[in-house]
């Protein structure tokens, strides 16, 4: 069943390409419609998901027996929520209006290549499949980036392309590192982490986590990693930008957790603390570059890099083994997981409403605008609601994270989480502005005539906010989900 | 059941809004919301009850209501409920007056929620709600680009405090495994200390305590109502509340009854100072609540909860009801100027109910506020002398200001010119509160100090006839300077120098402290990283390029010329850049390729010509890691 959620929108998207021109409208409605089955395939698995059980709902195909690599799909308590985003988040970047570029039908299918190949990411239970897709997302987003960006596109996509591929490389090396330990040589990734091949402390299984951890390092991104990052989301089209921040940053994240982790549990363990140290200065200097930011859409690319900051300082202290309490670490493992999924959602619902104010203002410059609110009331309300999620306001899914992250790294790494905590008042700060800067104050005469949001962009931008709230207020669902990995985690 | 007192408001507000049409409906709903909170809240009062919430992952969200927490769940709503009279009645700006009570509303659900919690994770989500309700309120007239200013600046220097509450339900976590207050006491001593200390800080700034005070001055860019609410029982209350509540454990820590102590005093007297010092009501009446607020964590720090206690309820009824009265004179004479006002003749009514709260805030008996007023200062004596004796000062102060301001503020003077005259809700609602601040009298009679200890669900130490002496001595002290400044006319200047007074006045030059060796480094710091970080940006694109361009040679020369043209491609794509890439396509790139890229949909030369330059930088990857690949396999056996 999982399969479907692959290979569906993978089809889809090669008949999309086969529409004749005439019919070119037919490209929309047809990838929104198919967006719809993933959707349906998380729900479905969601509610056949058993708490407190690994992996599950496994699919298996063998592909190349003769070495040791298959077709294999499954969710565990980490996969799940990060398909279920990934199903959301394309759905609403389908659904948000865009120009074109006179190319519908190229860009709606290169969206729903993109979406199978992002879910099979996530899903992929074998090493190479799982590198396939990964380097496949490069190409998808690339496209995105290039073809139907603004500004200077194009070298922002080569940037992209270049800087992540070059951290796939990386990767590479250290998956067939992992796979030449197997015995026998396997690239199963349930059959790895449930036997470790990889010895631990010598000099192979460093290297090995060096190699995948500045690939992960580069994808997330981690300072200073990151440059590629801000350029490529300010030139993106709103909803690859919402793809990107969403969706491929969080593959970055994920391979931390399933193969620098997992699989190498003593080795992370090992470096757990200069791990944390890095996810620390990532948390400061992006809140800090934020700040300086008068480019709304590079501001909240910058902020991207602080949060994901605190998804690893919550993984790097569920990591370390040995200190601080089983309780401490399982609660840290799930606040970075939380915050995956709130990041997405949060950032994604940002990225969009940026896009919503590209498309009347032209321009991302902050202090074009002001006093928008009485213009936009459906645009400042979402905006806020968004920038407070954000900023980790209660109520709003980001607390939820960064609490449970703060909360459970102080038991592990107290002197981390305290010099982290002050990124979320220079968040707060920032976002403030942001919010005063566009919304507040004098509205200038040129803006006489602005549009608050349509329908069409509602219907993408209300689901998000929806979840945010409803992961802030009640997400006992998820956590109950995510939880099935915290504890195998922080147990060792 | 015990989440009433915080639904009742949450769902009240949804009202309030949804009759946004119906203006003086969703005036009625206002205060009547707020009404059946009061109720709600008896309700759970009396049945102590307590209720969980689960997040999952081993964490709740515990509420009860024990302790001093039963009279404060029923006194947050019961002002509000007259704050929101005053509010409704108020029909000058009736655009925007539904958004104000419905956020007023909800600034009383988040405060109720932050009253009734019993864990330190659902405190610190109404203490940030708190936070960020006011935000909204301080920034109410947004049109107005100083006051989101405001807003912001008070909102960020609270959020600052409330890190507090982040590493102190860390710290108790790490310790118990559980965030509950129950469990505070069973954690070690370090723990505990780290715990203590987070809870100073947080309610230090939102107390308004030195050095976090001035954002007080901020949030006075609010309208009337919200201050009123935001200095008696919401928000500001939130730092002593928590203290209050958590002191038997948090005294175990050695260090917390002299810093809580330490910060008090030195608040009071500094914030005393600065309301003695301006010459703008609302600020003066703000630099009166940190002082207040001071006075009531000395007595926490003694470990006398239930006078910090019944000086929190004291301060809530006359804050409100004096602040309530200074938008009467805003609205009366235009502008909050102490030199402008003496509204005593032209609003003989209001002045006397101003009157009351000036009594009481400068404490004089038989008031209530005097009586707690007298058990802080016994508690003050009791931990040192010179505490007690500080404290005697900051009460001599208190006096002293809240003469003036009276004075100043609605004593005799011309008519002059009067812009508007008080509705009969705003009236009304100063009329109850002045009626409660008497009533609150009764403590003086025989069983007074029972039961405030019943109340506040703490101890209480009864006064000796010394201290009575020294206080009421102090009072008439304070009466008699007011007195004969007003006569001689120095109760504006205070015979001070207009530097000096600006300096005290301006809190003690904090606010630019703070933005020299806060605000400014750290958004230069910002600055100063994004610069540095496009340079690296432009650094990495070079090597990156670079990098790509010696890939490219390394295979020109390595690869067999029978793949000559892709190889071409290869260097030539990264070397000479597009045009030539453009030519290797021409003499026959494989179709296939370029087949699939543009069958992805890209049309256009330009486009192409990158997509097909991207593809030669693609496989050369692939090529390389293969390359590892099998070379790694052959030697590895």
């Amino acid at each position: 069943m999982l399969t479907l959620a692959i290979f569906v929108p993978l089809a889809v998207a090669a008949i999309t390409l086969a529409i004749p021109k005439r019919h070119e409208r037919l490209a929309r409605p047809l990838a929104i419609w198919t967006s719809f089955i993933p959707l349906i395939v998380v729900a479905v698995s969601w509610a056949r998901f058993e708490i407190g059980t690994g992996f599950q709902l496994v699919e298996s195909l063998p592909w190349i027996p003769s070495l040791g690599i298959s077709y294999t799909v499954g969710v565990d308590g980490l996969s799940l929520p990060l398909v279920a985003l990934t199903a959301v988040l394309f759905t609403v970047s389908i659904v948000f209006p865009v120009d074109d570029r006179g190319k519908a039908r190229a860009y709606y299918a290169t969206f729903l290549f993109l979406e199978a190949i992002s879910l099979g990411v996530f899903l992929s239970l074998d090493l190479i499949l799982f590198f396939v897709f990964w380097d496949l997302s490069l190409v998808g987003m690339y496209f995105l980036i290039g073809v139907w960006g603004h500004g200077d596109a194009q070298r922002s996509a080569l940037k992209f392309f270049l800087y992540t591929l070059l951290g796939s490389l990386a990767l590479l090396l250290g998956i067939l590192g992992i796979y030449l330990y197997t015995n026998p040589r396997t690239f199963d990734m349930v059959e790895i982490i449930a036997t470790l091949p990889v010895p631990a402390g010598g000099l192979a299984a460093t290297l090995i986590f060096v190699a995948v951890g500045i690939g992960f390092a580069v994808k997330t991104p981690l300072v200073p990693f990151h440059t590629w990052l801000p350029p490529a989301h300010v030139d993106a089209p709103a909803p690859a930008s919402t793809i990107l921040a969403g969706v491929l940053l969080k593959m970055g994240t994920y391979g931390f957790i399933r193969i620098s982790l997992q699989m190498l549990p003593e080795t992370f363990q090992r470096y757990a603390l200069p791990l944390g140290i890095i996810a620390v200065v990532s948390i400061l200097y992006g809140a800090l570059v934020a700040m300086a930011q008068t480019n709304l859409k590079r501001l909240i690319a910058y902020t991207s890099v602080n949060h994901m900051g605190y998804v690893i300082l919550g993984i790097a202290a569920a990591g370390a083994l040995g200190i601080g309490s089983e309780a401490s670490r399982s609660i840290a493992m799930t606040g970075a997981v939380v915050e995956m999924v709130a990041h997405g959602l949060i950032t994604g619902a940002l990225f969009l409403v940026s896009g919503s104010i590209l498309a009347r203002g032209k321009t991302y410059e902050l202090d074009q605008y002001g006093g928008l609110a009485g213009k936009a009331p459906r645009l400042a309300g979402i905006t806020i609601l968004a920038a407070f999620a954000s900023l980790g306001l209660p109520g709003l899914a980001g607390f939820v994270a960064e609490f449970q992250i703060f909360a459970g790294t102080l038991g592990v790494f107290p002197w981390l989480a305290a010099i982290g905590l002050l990124g979320i008042v220079i968040t707060a700060a920032l976002f403030l502005r942001m919010i005063q800067q566009v919304f507040l104050g004098d509205l200038p005469v040129r803006w006489e005539g602005w549009k608050d949001l349509r329908r069409v962009e509602m219907w993408a931008l209300v689901p998000l906010g929806a979840l945010v709230v409803i992961i802030g207020v009640a997400p006992a669902w998820l956590i109950r989900v995510i939880d099935t990995l915290s504890q195998v985690v922080a147990r060792g | 059941m015990v989440w009433l007192p915080v639904l009742t408001p949450l769902i009240g507000g949804v009202v309030i809004a949804a009759l946004r049409r119906q203006q003086t409906a969703a005036r009625m709903a206002s205060v009547l919301a707020m009404v059946a909170t009061v109720v709600a809240a008896a309700t759970v009062a009396a049945s102590q009850a307590a209720g969980e919430w689960t997040w999952g992952g081993g964490l709740d969200l515990a509420v009860s209501v024990t302790g001093f927490g039963r009279i404060m769940v029923i006194l947050v709503p019961l002002i509000a409920a007259l704050v929101l009279i005053f509010a409704a009645a108020n029909s000058e700006e009736d655009r925007a007056i539904v958004k104000l009570l419905v956020v007023l509303t909800w600034f009383v659900a988040a405060m109720e929620l932050l009253v009734i919690a019993a864990d330190f994770l659902t405190l610190l989500i109404g203490w940030e709600l708190v936070g960020a309700a006011s935000w909204v309120l301080i920034g109410h007239e947004w049109r107005d680009p100083d006051r989101p200013r405001s807003a912001r600046e008070a909102f960020v220097t609270t959020r600052f405090g409330d890190l507090g509450i982040y590493v102190a339900a860390g710290a108790v976590f790490a310790a118990t495994g559980s965030l509950q207050y129950t469990d505070l006491a069973a954690a070690s001593p370090g723990w505990l200390a780290i715990v203590a200390g987070g809870l100073v800080l947080a309610a230090a700034a939102k107390s308004a305590q030195v050095p976090f005070s001035p954002w007080l001055f901020s949030a006075m860019a609010g309208p009337t109502p919200v201050s009123a609410l935001l200095h008696s029982a919401t928000m500001v209350a939130a730092g002593a509340y928590i203290l209050i509540r958590l002191q038997p454990t948090l005294s175990m820590v050695n260090w917390f009854a002299p810093v809580v102590v330490g910060i008090g005093l030195i608040t009071a007297l500094a914030g005393g100072m600065v309301a003695l010092a301006q010459q703008d009501l609302k600020k003066a009446l703000a630099g009166s609540t940190s002082a207040q607020y001071g006075l009531m964590l000395i007595a926490v720090g003694a470990g006398f909860t239930a006078a910090a206690a019944g000086q929190l309820t004291a301060h809530a009824l006359f804050k409100s009801l004096l602040f309530l009265a200074a938008g009467v004179a805003l609205h009366a004479r235009g502008t909050l100027d102490l030199s402008k006002l003496r509204l005593g003749s032209a609003l003989p009514r209001i002045a006397v109910l101003f009157g009351i709260g000036a009594l009481a805030l400068g404490a004089v008996p038989p008031l209530g506020a005097a009586f707690t007023k007298e058990a802080v200062l016994a508690g003050a004596f009791h931990s040192g002398i010179w505490v007690g004796l500080g404290t005697a000062v900051a009460g001599l102060l208190s006096t002293v200001y809240a003469g003036r301001l009276h004075m100043l503020g609605y004593g005799p003077g011309p008519i002059g010119e009067i812009h508007g005259s008080p509705r009969r809700g705003e009236v009304t609602a100063l009329g109850i509160l002045a009626a409660l601040s008497l009533a609150l009298g009764i403590l003086w009679l025989p069983g007074g100090d029972a039961i405030l200890e019943w109340a506040a669900d703490g101890a209480i130490l009864a006064t000796t006839r010394a201290e009575i002496v020294l206080s009421w001595a102090l009072v008439a002290l304070g009466i008699a300077v007011v007195a004969v400044a007003w006569r001689r006319g120095r109760l504006v200047t205070l015979g001070l120098p207009s530097r000096t007074r600006e300096f005290i006045a301006g809190w003690w030059g904090l606010p630019s402290a703070a933005r020299v060796l806060i605000v400014d480094p750290v958004s230069r710091l910002g600055q100063g990283l994004f610069v540095a970080d496009r340079k690296v940006v432009a650094r990495l694109a070079d090597a990156v390029a670079g990098f790509g361009e010696l890939m490219s040679r390394i295979l020109k020369r390595v690869v067999d010329r029978s793949i000559d043209a892709i190889v071409w491609g290869i260097g030539a794509g990264t070397i000479q850049g597009a045009e030539i890439s453009r030519l290797a396509d021409d003499r026959g790139v494989d179709g296939a390729v370029e087949g699939l890229a543009s069958g992805i949909g890209v049309a256009g030369t330009q486009s192409r010509r990158t997509q097909t330059g991207m593809s030669y930088h693609y496989y050369t990857m692939m090529m390389i890691g293969l390359v590892v690949a099998i070379a790694v396999a052959a030697f590895w056996r």
